[in-house]
């Protein structure tokens, strides 16, 4: 018998549970009724799970130009099946000369890789029939219409005519360009191309889909309904393998990244991984400015919370403050909790605020440079079209 | 590699680059413009070449711009030809490039499907000569099967020189150097051959040099089904050089482009 902790999903009530290894059992929660079912995992499934099966396979990959240009760096990392991963630099860093190997654009120098099971030198063609990609150049003709573009790449994958058109009405309905369908591409805007290009990469159902900074150069909005089908697409089953040079992005949509920098990989985990690396979450507590004594009980209180690494003094911070700071792991469970002790207390307070660290602080930590600097020094792309 | 497959593939290509042109038809008459002017003034200027005894000889006909004609045509494939390349490049510019490249279809149903259209192309724009070329009081004495031979051996010159145009295209990628380096290697090569002038009448070593010229048995082939009928030999060598320039840059071109990538 082991004793387990849970949280309440729902009232993030705390719950005490006596269980066995491998047995389901039901749950109701005291507090609020919901009911759940809980199994503790054995070591075996504990095995299974993190033994995911993976699409994408990249070993010590290298890549030279002109003999001494170092432009990817004995880089490896693994893709899981269904996940969205994210590789995450500045410009320059070797992202995109990384996609352009693992779609077979581009030869590597040493190393190597399979998507699938398929080498992606030694078996190119049946790679090629199992990813998507969408370039940052977006790869459109602008003579043709969107449908045209479409009927096009389905004609490049050998999709029968019949099945093809309604592919196509398919796809541009999903994109919302069934209105422009037949329209050539001349009078479309960069976020209409955009969702055109991600379009044309899915007509074959790719097994992996690789985009190469999908939102560089979008207004928000266009960059929102890109994100919005990423997602959607994802949920179908669609492993996606993303480069960008937006923490907000990586935030936003990677499950797992690598982040990336001068060809090589400095970090790699979950976004929240690599936060917790940066250190801990923040949790502010203001009261009224007079209220001395509530901050004091409040410290005391929470100073005995579990899950809390350390309680600042009152007071401190700005001058004209009541306050104090609470730094924890966890910050968005304890925040709950937080709250929860000083109801429980009937201590009143003003303010509370979470401070999460960024992606950008953990980049900042990792390389010592902040993306921001790097983008507008290298605004000229050195990349370019050399292959 | 699956042949239908592939004919398949060279058939969307091939369609695709005749949408676009349809759509900006204005390039059919951009290559157009030079020969033109060659067409309509040179051989106004040059008419008095007609007069000369041995000219006459030399070519059984006493009219400058009925001889000149099979030069116009030349020089019309060989200027569409030279554009050829420049789709390639703006594909690599746009990206469209690399969106083929990562279709699972073959580098090669990717040249082809451009060659096929340039040639298409040009057999517009030499329809468009032959014409103009009536309107200037030329006959064509092979009649109208020798102008089904002439479109034949223009689509098939067509596709050999624009070989070197998508060779270049391919190799680097620039607009800028694609273009003059087409236009570099077809005048002189035109002066060097027997299109504006019958061998006899070329000093020795510009006869020399035309011998070998693959441009000097096109011009022959197009001056006989002109000027008079069906000479076989001619037609035949003009299909041999097509054949070796032909081999040479398409087989130069493709092999480039898959080196390029694997």
């Amino acid at each position: 018998m082991l004793e387990v902790k849970l949280e309440c999903p729902k009232c993030k009530n705390q719950i005490t549970i006596q269980v066995k290894q491998g047995e389901k059992i039901l749950i109701t929660c005291p507090k609020c009724k919901t009911q759940g079912t809980f199994t503790l995992p054995t070591e075996k499934s504990v095995q299974q799970e993190s033994k995911k099966e993976d699409i994408l396979i990249v070993e010590h990959l290298r890549k030279t130009f002109d003999k001494d240009i170092l432009a990817v760096d004995n880089i490896s990392f693994r893709v899981h099946k269904g996940e969205i991963f994210g590789f995450l630099g500045p410009n320059g860093a070797g992202k995109s000369t990384t996609i352009k190997i693992l779609t077979t654009l581009l030869k590597k120098t040493s190393g190597k890789a399979t998507i699938d099971g398929f080498d992606i030198d030694a078996q190119q063609a049946q790679v090629r029939r199992i990813i998507g990609y969408s370039s940052q150049d977006v790869g459109v003709d602008n003579d043709l219409t969107a449908r045209e573009n479409l009927l096009l790449q389905c004609q490049f994958h050998h999709i029968p005519k019949k099945k093809a058109k309604k592919k196509v009405d398919e796809l541009l309905k999903t994109v919302k360009l069934i209105e422009a369908a037949d329209r050539r591409l001349k009078t479309f805007s960069g976020g209409m191309r955009k969702r055109l290009d991600l379009a044309s990469s899915l007509v074959s159902g790719p097994k992996i889909l690789f985009l190469d900074e999908p939102t560089t150069g979008l207004d928000p909005q266009s960059r929102q309904d890109i994100w919005d089908y990423v997602i959607k697409l994802n949920r179908q089953g669609m492993t996606i393998f993303l480069t960008t040079q937006y923490m907000e992005e990586a935030d936003h949509l990677a499950n797992r990244l690598c982040i990336i920098d001068q060809g090589k990989i400095v970090a790699q985990g979950t976004p929240a991984e690599l936060k917790e690396k940066i250190g801990t979450d923040k949790i502010k507590l203001l009261f009224k400015i007079d209220d001395v004594e509530s901050c004091e009980k409040a410290r005391k209180l929470l100073f005995k919370l579990p899950g809390i690494e350390t309680v600042g003094e009152c007071g401190l911070g700005l001058v004209s403050e009541n306050g104090l700071t609470i730094m924890t792991k966890n910050g968005s469970a304890m925040f709950v909790r937080v709250v929860r002790a000083l109801d429980e207390e009937d201590i009143s307070f003003e303010q509370l605020t979470l401070s999460v660290p960024t992606l950008d602080e953990v980049f900042l930590k990792l390389t010592g440079k902040t993306l921001d600097v790097i983008e507008r020094k290298k605004a000229v792309k050195p990349v370019g079209r050399r292959r | 590699m699956n042949f239908m497959e592939m004919l398949s593939e060279i058939v969307s290509i091939f369609n695709r680059w005749n949408k676009k042109l349809v759509r900006q038809p204005i390039l059919i008459f951009f290559n157009l413009i030079q020969p033109l002017v060659w067409f309509l003034l040179f051989t106004q200027a040059f008419s008095a070449i007609g007069d000369i005894p041995s000219f006459q000889l030399l070519t059984g006909t006493s009219s400058y711009v009925t001889f000149f004609t099979a030069a116009v045509i030349i020089q019309t494939i060989t200027s569409s030809a030279l554009s050829s390349g420049l789709g390639l490049v703006t594909d690599f510019d746009s990206g469209f490039m690399d969106k083929m490249r990562v279709a699972p279809i073959s580098k090669s149903s990717i040249l082809f499907g451009r060659l096929f259209s340039a040639a298409l192309t040009t057999i517009i724009q030499v329809a468009i000569i032959i014409v103009i070329g009536f309107a200037l009081g030329v006959t064509i004495a092979s009649g109208m099967v020798g102008i089904i031979i002439i479109f034949i051996l223009t689509a098939l010159f067509g596709i050999a020189w624009s070989g070197i145009s998508l060779f270049v295209a391919l190799t680097t990628k620039n607009q800028e150097t694609t273009l003059s380096v087409g236009l570099l290697t077809t005048f002189p090569l035109l002066f060097l051959s027997a299109a504006v002038m019958p061998l006899g009448l070329l000093p020795d070593w510009v006869q020399q040099v035309a011998k070998v010229n693959p441009f000097t048995y096109v011009a022959q082939a197009f001056q006989s089904l002109i000027i008079n009928g069906f000479e076989w030999d001619k037609i035949e060598y003009a299909l041999i050089a097509i054949l070796i320039v032909g081999v040479l840059s398409v087989g130069a071109s493709i092999m480039v482009f898959r080196k390029k990538i694997s």
